[in-house]
């Protein structure tokens, strides 16, 4: 399989306290991959090393077959194109409009005609259910429509890589149903390979192709959903099944 | 690189629709589309061979573009696939430019709004005084200390800034007469000059300025960002008046710091008018002193603690009152803040000529 991700021995620190202990990783083109671990087990900081948000202390990072952790700023702006980022707390820009927000990275990096931007930031507004809300600030939507449209800003590219870190956290069943949905459409369509860290196991069960376990900074485990809910390790175990029933 | 043509009343659009070329096929679409003679146009899909989301807002374009009718023929799978999944609902924005509002319209709005805000000053005046006195012969409602610790913050973290300015003021005050009253041999005067400016005008103004600009933001800031992170809904649940358990120490703090800090920027000043005395005008320090005791009555020292406390109020008012009503997020803080500096030092010169006047007919005649 293809491998769009390739992380070898990564070893990362944070206020000098090691939080990815010499993890290796691979994730494939057009999977689903969702990252999983307790809270404070380093998913974010996995995430955020892979976005260079972060630097490695030690480790190789290859993102698109390019290992970017020497990689000069401005190369690795090219590939930063190619992926979209929808974060915890949707990360938009308050002073400016929805519309403005999506409309950012579709100015920045294309020659579109403005009438074209316009539409396309409509098409993702309405994608992620906000059509009403283009000319809205950040600050007047609920935190769901705030989630919704920071994804409908991570997809306005078409990336081929996504990541997303919490994105149905704070959302109510149907709509997060319903963005489950629509990021296998994304995948299906766009051939988009997503990244997901979260812990919501309905979730998980729905998107999911491949799952990355993580404790204490170390993957115990990596491979398909189903073999991940019948392992025998005991943390994989207690994740997908906390009451202990069969 | 996308090509079109025109055969009888079908269009053949061939070739990649993605973002990268798209403007290219914008503007060759610009170029060709008047020769299109039917209506309703026929475009055929069939020789695209990839499209994205960008292609697919392209494909919307070109109805808007030629607005006449459009149907699509011979539509590849993957082509109807991102029609699908890129396709517009046919969600139409509300027209505002419709609902223009006339002249006498936005007047009475505007003056409703301007007694409105009027109502919730008020409103908030009355509470921050409220709670200010009655506060105080109640137990509990805010945090043991919070008085102390808004007197540092407010009072005492200023004072080497408006001890500095202070200095400052009354070096440049004695210098600049000073060369005016030595062409009179009128050196003496100096001390008249500052001692009254200092303690009438430029202590309790430059301070309030000081003040709005440091502690009335910090103010405005701390509280504006309790609202948006909904501090302040917090302490209702709580059963917390917030006015009380926030607000009103940094009223007390303010109106005990800031006639203290005034005093003491009057001192300073003064002591930077000596300094021009002393070495530029050859007075003695001791008559220098003199001619100020002399000068100098109860009534003007008091004239400028009048008004310090006037000036504390109104920092500590338009700080919070700013603070209540910022909207929006991190943004809304930062405008909630400049909004409280501008206000306060406005007001706090509009109160300053206000109480001038009050003060200049009730002087004796000297």
């Amino acid at each position: 399989m293809d491998r769009i991700i390739e992380i070898s021995n990564l070893t990362a620190q944070y206020d000098g306290e090691t939080i990815l202990e010499d993890i290796s990783i691979d994730i494939y083109r057009n999977d689903i991959t969702v990252i999983l671990g307790k809270s404070g087990c380093g998913k974010t900081t996995l995430l955020k090393n892979i976005l260079r948000l972060y630097q490695p202390s030690q480790g190789k990072i290859k993102v698109f077959g390019q290992d970017i952790t020497g990689m000069e700023e401005s190369d690795f702006d090219q590939i930063l194109v190619k992926i979209g980022v929808l974060f915890q707390n949707g990360a938009l820009l308050n002073s400016i409009k929805v519309w403005e927000n999506v409309a950012i990275p579709l100015e920045q990096h294309t020659d579109l005609p403005d009438s074209i931007i316009k539409r396309l930031v409509q098409k993702k507004l309405e994608m992620v259910e906000l059509p009403f809300a283009s000319n809205l600030y950040p600050a007047q939507l609920s935190g769901g429509m705030r989630k919704r449209a920071a994804l409908a800003r991570a997809i306005a590219m078409d990336p081929l890589l996504l990541f997303g870190d919490e994105p149905s956290a704070g959302l109510d069943p149907v709509t997060s149903l319903a963005l489950d949905n629509l990021l296998l459409k994304l995948r299906e369509f766009l051939n988009m390979t997503l990244v997901i860290v979260t812990h919501e196991l309905s979730s998980i069960r729905r998107i999911a192709d491949r799952i990355i376990f993580l404790d204490k900074g170390k993957v115990i485990f990596q491979g398909k959903l189903k073999e991940g809910e019948n392992s025998d390790k005991p943390e994989v175990q207690q994740f997908f099944n906390p009451t202990g029933r069969r | 690189m996308p090509s079109f043509k025109i055969n009888e009343n079908i269009l053949f659009i061939s070739g990649d629709l993605k973002t990268d070329s798209i403007k290219s096929a914008y503007t060759e679409f610009l170029r060709i589309h008047q020769r299109i003679p039917a209506e309703p146009i026929i475009l055929d899909l069939s020789e695209i061979t990839s499209i994205d989301s960008a292609g697919v807002a392209f494909l919307d374009e070109i109805k808007l573009i030629t607005g006449k009718a459009i149907h699509f023929i011979n539509i590849p799978d993957q082509i109807q696939q991102a029609l699908d999944v890129f396709s517009t609902a046919g969600y139409t924005e509300k027209d505002d430019s419709l609902e223009k509002t006339g002249f006498f319209e936005t007047l009475g709005e505007k003056t409703f709004d301007l007694f409105g805000k009027l109502h919730e000053i008020l409103l908030l005046i009355t509470d921050i005084f409220y709670w200010s006195f009655a506060g105080l012969f109640q137990k509990g409602g805010q945090r043991k200390g919070s008085f102390t610790q808004q007197s540092l913050l407010i009072g005492v973290s200023a004072f080497w800034i408006v001890a500095l300015i202070s200095f400052l003021i009354g070096f440049i005050l004695a210098l600049q007469s000073a060369a005016q009253l030595r062409q009179f041999g009128a050196n003496i005067f100096v001390a008249d000059l500052i001692g009254i400016a200092m303690f009438k005008e430029m202590g309790p103004i430059m301070t309030a300025i000081v003040v709005a600009g440091r502690s009335g933001s910090a103010i405005s800031s701390e509280i504006a960002t309790m609202v948006v992170t909904e501090e302040m809904d917090a302490l209702k649940t709580m059963a917390l008046n917030p006015v009380r358990f926030v607000m009103t120490p940094k009223f007390h703090a303010i109106t005990v710091t800031m006639p203290l800090l005034t005093i003491m920027a009057d001192l300073i000043g003064i002591f930077g008018g000596l300094v021009i005395g002393v070495t530029y005008l050859q007075l003695s320090a001791a008559a220098f002193i003199n001619e100020l005791l002399s000068v100098v009555i109860l009534k003007d020292m008091l004239t400028g603690l009048v008004k310090s406390v006037v000036f504390a109020w109104i920092i500590v008012i338009v700080g919070c009152y700013c603070g209540l009503k910022v909207k929006g997020g991190a943004e809304g803080v930062g405008k909630a803040t400049t909004a409280s500096v501008v206000a306060s030092i406005f007001l706090v010169i509009v109160a300053d000529s206000i109480l001038g006047l009050i003060f200049y007919f009730d002087a004796p005649l000297y």
